[in-house]
């Protein structure tokens, strides 16, 4: 294990932007993780693009592909005069995503298939902007995590556990082809069960719970950074609990209404990550613990020990 | 780092019964009809889904008739595997419906039984199913897993049907979408304990500065899916000196050459007849040596996208023109531009 984040970063959609592209999220957040850390962007070996809505609803190639040629990483192996290797692809698993990526992650780290992985997880809507559609629930977002093995061996993340719920998926995104005339680049739905916000509220104090007896968690030391399939799904998950509500974080956009504002998909991880740290995380923190949960119903779980405390 | 390594355990596969020759294709296209599809591609027949719901052919329901055929070959049940993978690039479900989330894989792991897998989707265009395999075999190097099932179920005839109503000519961006066929395979890692049977090394690679060439989605003159293709540039050979020279690369780092490895089979992306014996004569070229006997399914079955390699292997160990306990090379070949390598030795694997 050991895998700790070396830089994270978001993006959103400028005003000077048309429409929201992956791309452009993914690849703003990216490059702004690299610039950050002064390391060139050959030094990626794997990116792993883990967003589920994406523009014109592009199915081949791996978005990931794009991103790595946006973000310059290894871009032409045979050109290059020191050939250095990138492997790109996508990884889709609804909310859960950016965890699978750590989990995926640990192991390329572990069996020494690269030294870095850079995890972007953007979401838009097909049609390039969220807010034109109002069915649609989830923000135009971009994040990155760039991933690396920590010299501390026990700072960065815990193993990650991943867990199914019963019953309906709860959510559902598709694109009906069979009634998008030659208007399916636009087009998207997004069917939410009216029950699924206490299912996902269950399975995540389930998945918590376990995670936190297993391995030994310190509810007083430890921030929960969850998902936000609802605006009041941290008090909610608080409660259910029994922890103090402002241990417990599910970040809505910056500088939007916190009632209003749409769901950040699965750049939540990122966005909680870089809430808590900006917030000034109280010392007495020392661990952070990530949840997402969305449609399966799936849960994900991973601490992240924060290095320094 | 790890001394661990996996091989691969079980494989399975679901073709559609219906076979549409190239003839009965090419006498759909709306356009000119003036090339001879056959000798450019080299494809005689593909399968295609039976699109009557009833049926169950949408990938969805390919791909798990084909981990279902697989869990027929293993040693394992559903309730053993610890990773679900599902690597389609056509993500249909419930007939029509292009699916985003929930993913397909924690779909396929309920349905079979496989409650507690970790699950999720994989998508890299036609290198899907190897990429899935990839970190299949990290996940189980590193002891996160100890067996896991990758599969993918493609109605890839739905990019054709498009171009069949779309292509002026035959170079039309789309005029690639009419060499495919519809499938499913599916196979099972678990660690290897024995040489006769191990993944010796899985490499891939993504070339984005040519990431453009390819592109997948909805069309925008017609209701339906479609895949535009520089097939020129696409297959210049630059793109086909990616997979040689990553591969002797890779080699070289461990002190060997191409020949060293002295592969009994290799499997190249089943894109045509033509692009296999270009891929192989390009090898050739790059490591300067003969390469090993090229298997191909091709012709029957055009090209499949994410379960080609698996395709091929499927049929030549059950057909006995492969025998077991040889040493394979799978090459991957996908828009991305993704290429790559992977070794393995068969001995017992259930097919």
């Amino acid at each position: 294990m050991g895998a700790v984040i070396a830089a994270a970063s978001l993006a959103l959609p400028r005003p000077a932007d048309a429409i929201a592209t992956t791309v452009q999220l993914a690849g703003r957040a990216a490059h702004d993780c690299l610039t950050g850390t002064g390391l060139s962007p050959d030094s990626v070996g794997v990116l792993i693009n883990v967003g589920v809505y994406r523009e014109s609803n592009t199915f081949e190639p791996a978005l990931a592909a794009m991103v790595q040629k946006e973000a310059g990483i290894n871009l032409d192996y045979l050109a290059d005069a020191v050939p250095s290797a990138g492997f790109s692809f996508d990884l889709m698993n609804g909310a859960c995503g950016v965890l699978n990526a750590v989990q995926v992650a640990q192991a390329l780290l572990d069996t020494g298939s690269t030294d870095r992985v850079l995890v972007t997880a953007a979401d838009v809507h097909p049609g390039g902007r969220a807010a034109d559609d109002p069915a649609y629930p989830y923000e135009d977002l971009g994040g990155a995590l760039l991933l690396e093995r920590s010299t501390d061996p026990g700072a960065g993340f815990g193993p990650v556990h991943l867990r199914s719920g019963p019953g309906p998926t709860g959510t559902s995104g598709y694109l009906d082809t069979a009634a998008m005339g030659a208007g399916g680049r636009q087009l998207i739905t997004v069917e939410q069960d009216a029950d699924r916000a206490g299912k996902l509220l269950d399975l995540a104090a389930a998945t918590v719970a376990e995670y936190t007896e297993e391995h030994g968690l310190d509810p007083e030391r430890t921030m929960v950074v969850c998902s936000r399939p609802t605006p009041d799904f941290a008090t909610l998950l608080a409660g259910r609990l029994g922890l103090d509500p402002a241990s417990v974080l599910a970040a809505g956009l910056p500088g939007s209404d916190p009632e209003r504002s749409g769901e950040p998909h699965t750049a939540a991880p990122v966005l909680g990550y870089l809430t808590a740290l900006d917030g000034g995380l109280p010392h007495a923190y020392e661990e952070l613990l990530f949840v997402t949960v969305g449609a399966g119903p799936s849960a994900a779980c991973a601490s992240y020990r924060l290095t320094g405390r | 780092m790890t001394s661990r390594s996996s091989r691969l355990e079980a494989l399975g596969a679901y073709l559609p019964p219906t076979v549409q020759t190239t003839a009965e294709l090419v006498a759909q296209v709306s356009g000119t009809q003036e090339f001879d599809l056959q000798r450019i591609t080299g494809v005689a027949e593909r399968r295609v889904h039976d699109p009557r719901p009833e049926a169950g052919e949408d990938s969805y329901g390919l791909a798990l008739r084909a981990a279902r055929d697989c869990l027929g070959n293993s040693r394992y049940e559903a309730a053993d595997l610890d990773v679900v993978i599902s690597a389609s690039i056509t993500r249909f479900q419930d007939g029509d419906r292009f699916a985003f989330e929930p993913s397909f894989a924690r779909q396929l792991a309920a349905e079979l039984g496989a409650r507690s897998a970790i699950h999720f989707d994989v998508s890299n265009a036609c290198a899907g199913m190897l990429t899935g395999v990839y970190l299949l075999d990290r996940l189980i190097r590193a002891g996160v897993a100890r067996n896991g099932l990758v599969v993918s179920g493609e109605q890839a005839t739905k990019v054709a049907r498009t171009a069949a109503a779309e292509i002026t000519d035959s170079y039309d961006p789309q005029f690639a979408s009419l060499s495919v066929g519809d499938s499913a395979a599916a196979v099972i890692l678990d660690e290897s304990v024995d040489e006769a049977d191990r993944i010796h090394y899985v490499e891939m690679m993504t070339c984005a500065e040519y990431s453009h060439l390819c592109l997948g989605m909805p069309s925008d003159r017609t209701e339906g899916i479609a895949l535009y293709t520089d097939n020129k540039q696409m297959h210049k050979r630059d793109r086909l000196r990616l997979w040689p020279t990553f591969h002797g690369d890779v080699l070289a780092k461990q002190g060997r050459t191409f020949a060293d490895e002295e592969f009994d089979y290799i499997v190249q992306h089943q894109v045509g007849t033509r692009f296999v014996e270009f891929v192989n004569r390009t090898g050739e070229e790059v490591f300067g040596t003969g390469m090993p006997r090229s298997l191909s399914v091709v012709e029957r079955f055009g090209n499949t996208a994410t379960t080609s390699h698996f395709l091929v292997l499927r049929e030549h160990l059950k057909a006995g023109t492969a025998r077991p306990g040889g040493k394979f090379l799978l090459v991957p070949a996908a828009s991305g531009v993704v290429a790559g390598a992977l070794s393995a030795t068969i001995s017992t694997m259930g097919v």
